[in-house]
């Protein structure tokens, strides 16, 4: 097997917070292979976007500290590496969008501006050579008549054509690694749709790894290869994404499965549908996590032995980590 | 459709002012909702989705009188909404609530949450002190909230529990309506699948209509028994559950089916859309002659582009597609 492009080697995230110290990712391990995609799923407040930060060497400092374990880029330690040589990873190998593009944008610049800067910063290229790239990254992501989208503003632009702009700039250096956090939950499932069409394209033509955060069941289904599902900070079940979707084995994954209210053209004939299965409860706060399993308040198949002690991620057909994998009801 | 209808809406339109063209212009209008008609019968929940700016807010604000129509009629529960007076309005308003997404700005951060149920009995003069008081409890517990938590302020809970306050606000006067703008939009899928059971849940002990938006097909499956498509401010397709996710006819709705997400499209197995939507939609201000959703249909030939599509009868629902799937 090649050798992975990023792994996360027991990456260890703390917070300085009003309530103290407290450990935002514990014991992360995942690695992202050249040319698949890796989708990581959980709810709000998991650690999805901070595992995301940090392979990007962007854990906010302050609060933030990465006090254990390596974050290695095709062998390389980045939590070692110098800022300088940090930003030239950064624009030219790996490369990240975000939920809301307009948040990521310079509102009283151009978008063309703005990417042949991402250009010009990263390439030995002339500004008139940085500018014909720029009209044709726009249209490799399908911007209809690029030469004048280019000089747009973002808020002349739709939320779909400002994602589409932040891909283009994603990709103007060709990484090897592009990082989406969430990058369609703002949008219409039609420009999702796009969105995500054109994740693939640009995943096939250009060969680049692809790490999608999402807290949608169907997103994954469809777009990745393998998946890590995140439980406050940790990895609590791993494997292909067929795995996960068709054998589940903790009672989180198959939760987050269960409570989803699927689309299917047969489900639309039944009279009234049954009530979603519901995971009880909410995500505990991280200063209030325990030693026993962080899941076992929500869980209906905890018992003492959970309450007391923290399941390890083990092998069990693929990793997991729950002292009771695939018993109970499955998703 | 058999009961009569607790609401129904003809000829829905609402306009919004949108500055001066120049000096002496004519103000210019934008029309945000043209010509909605729907019925919504006691007891049922009726759907509204389509692309953001379609006009689903405004079409059901507009319906309760929230925001003015500049024309159409509304009649709910055998009265004449635009027609009232104010204080007329405001006999009818007890029977009218909303749940809105964002369970953050809607709740006011200054007041305990136990206010904040309770002020609609107060605006609105429903029962005595002590009566409401009671009310309040019973409201809390029937949301799965627990009375202690009265005192507490919005900040002190998680989205989910928010959007638990923000029902029970809407259920304290017995509304016979509530509409839902997108109510879960906002939470994760763990809490999302609550609040849909307890919606359901509460639509069955009380017989209380919805009005629901919402973008997520699947949530729309899950939740209505009527659906209203919508596209630049008129509805498009209209038909009961079974028909329209069994058997779409406007080609505007089959793409919105085939772009919704689903368990069952896996990378794994190659899958790739096959009807994918161009672009975005025409702006509101410069409408096309004919169908609006030409520029961007499957479908689309000359006549599309030159005549505009009525909605019509299908037998099992309604459509406005002159070459219905
Ligand atoms: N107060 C307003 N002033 C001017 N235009 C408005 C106003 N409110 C809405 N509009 C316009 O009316 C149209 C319909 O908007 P509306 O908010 O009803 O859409 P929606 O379907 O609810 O969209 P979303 O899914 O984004 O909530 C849009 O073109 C919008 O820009
Ligand atoms: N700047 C910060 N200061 C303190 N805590 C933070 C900060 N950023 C994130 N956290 C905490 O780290 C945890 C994981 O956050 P995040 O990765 O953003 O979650 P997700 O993306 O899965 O929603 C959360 O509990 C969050 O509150
Ligand atoms: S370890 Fe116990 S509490 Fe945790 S998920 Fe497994 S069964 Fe539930
Ligand atoms: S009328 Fe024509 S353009 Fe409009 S939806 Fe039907 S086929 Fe498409
Ligand atoms: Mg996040
Ligand atoms: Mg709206």
């Amino acid at each position: 097997m090649a050798d992975p492009l990023m792994s996360l080697r027991d990456l260890r995230v703390e917070f300085d917070t009003r309530h103290g110290r407290v450990t935002a990712l514990s014991g992360i391990s995942l690695d992202v292979m050249p040319g698949e995609t890796l989708g990581i799923v959980g709810e709000s407040g998991c650690g999805k976007s901070i595992t995301a930060l940090a392979m990007m060497g962007l854990v906010p400092n302050p609060p933030g500290h990465v006090t254990g374990g390596q974050i290695l880029f095709q062998g390389e330690d980045i939590t070692r590496a110098k800022p300088r040589r940090l930003r030239r990873l950064r624009g030219r190998e790996i490369a990240m969008i975000f939920q809301e593009p307009m948040t990521s944008l310079n509102p009283v610049f151009t978008v063309g501006d703005q990417i042949a800067e991402a250009i010009l910063l990263h390439q030995d290229v002339s500004r008139a050579q940085a500018e014909k790239q720029v009209v044709d990254l726009l249209a490799t992501v399908g911007i209809p008549e690029p030469a004048r989208r280019a000089k747009a503003y973002p808020h002349e632009l739709s939320g779909g054509m400002r994602q589409r702009v932040m891909i283009a700039m994603a990709i103007s250096c060709r990484p090897k690694l592009l990082i989406a956090d969430e990058p369609t939950t703002a949008l219409d499932v039609t420009v999702q749709a796009q969105i995500f069409d054109l994740m693939r394209d640009i995943q096939r033509e250009f060969g680049v790894a692809i790490v999608l955060i999402t807290h949608d069941m169907g997103a994954i289904a469809e777009m990745t290869d393998r998946v890590a599902v995140m439980y406050a900070g940790r990895i609590i079940e791993q494997g292909t994404s067929d795995q996960i979707l068709d054998n589940p084995l903790h009672p989180y994954t198959r939760g987050l499965i269960g409570c989803i209210p699927v689309l299917g053209r047969e489900a639309g004939d039944a009279a009234s549908l049954p009530p979603l299965a519901e995971i009880p409860g909410i995500v505990p706060p991280l200063h209030l996590l325990g030693d026993g399993c962080a899941f076992a308040e929500r869980c209906a198949l905890a018992d003492d032995y959970c309450r007391a002690v923290r399941p390890p991620l083990e092998e069990k057909g693929h990793p997991v980590a729950c002292h009771h994998a695939g018993q109970g009801v499955p998703a | 459709m058999n009961d009569a209808p607790l609401m129904s809406v003809r000829g829905l339109t609402v306009d919004f002012p949108l500055g001066r063209g120049g000096l002496f212009g004519k103000p210019q209008m934008l029309r945000a909702v043209r010509g909605v008609d729907f019925d919504l019968a006691p007891g049922r929940t009726l759907g509204l989705v389509g692309e953001s700016g379609s006009g689903k807010t405004t079409t059901a604000m507009a319906a309760i009188r929230l925001a003015p129509a500049s024309g159409g009629q509304v009649m709910f529960d055998g009265a004449d909404l635009m027609a009232l007076t104010p204080g007329q309005m405001r006999q009818h308003r007890r029977h009218l609530q909303v749940i809105f997404q964002d369970p953050y700005s809607s709740l006011n951060p200054r007041d305990r949450v136990g206010a904040i149920v309770r002020e609609p009995l107060d605006l609105m003069d429903v029962g005595d002190p002590a009566g409401r008081a009671v009310r309040v409890e019973e409201l809390f517990t029937l949301v799965g909230l627990r009375r202690d938590q009265m005192a507490l302020f919005p900040h002190q809970f998680s989205g989910g529990q928010r959007q638990r306050i923000s029902i029970a606000r809407a259920l304290a006067t017995n509304p016979r309506l509530i509409v839902c703008d997108e109510p879960v939009s906002a939470l994760d899928v763990a809490i999302q699948a609550q609040i849909l059971n307890l919606l359901r849940r509460l639509q069955g002990e009380f017989g209380l209509s919805y009005l629901f938006i919402s973008h997520d097909l699947g949530v729309v499956q899950f939740i209505c028994d009527d659906i209203a498509v919508m596209y630049l401010g008129e509805i498009v397709e209209m038909a009961d559950r079974p028909t329209l996710f069994s058997r779409p006819r406007h080609p505007y709705t089959a793409v919105l089916l085939e772009a919704a997400p689903s368990l069952a499209r896996r990378k794994s197995q190659g899958y790739r859309r096959q009807g994918i939507v161009k672009g975005d939609p025409p702006s509101p201000l410069n409408l096309p002659p004919g169908c609006a959703f030409a520029s961007r249909c499957p479908q689309a030939q000359d006549r599309c582009r030159a005549e505009k599509p009525a909605l019509r009868d299908t037998g099992a629902g309604k459509v406005a597609c002159h070459f219905p799937l």
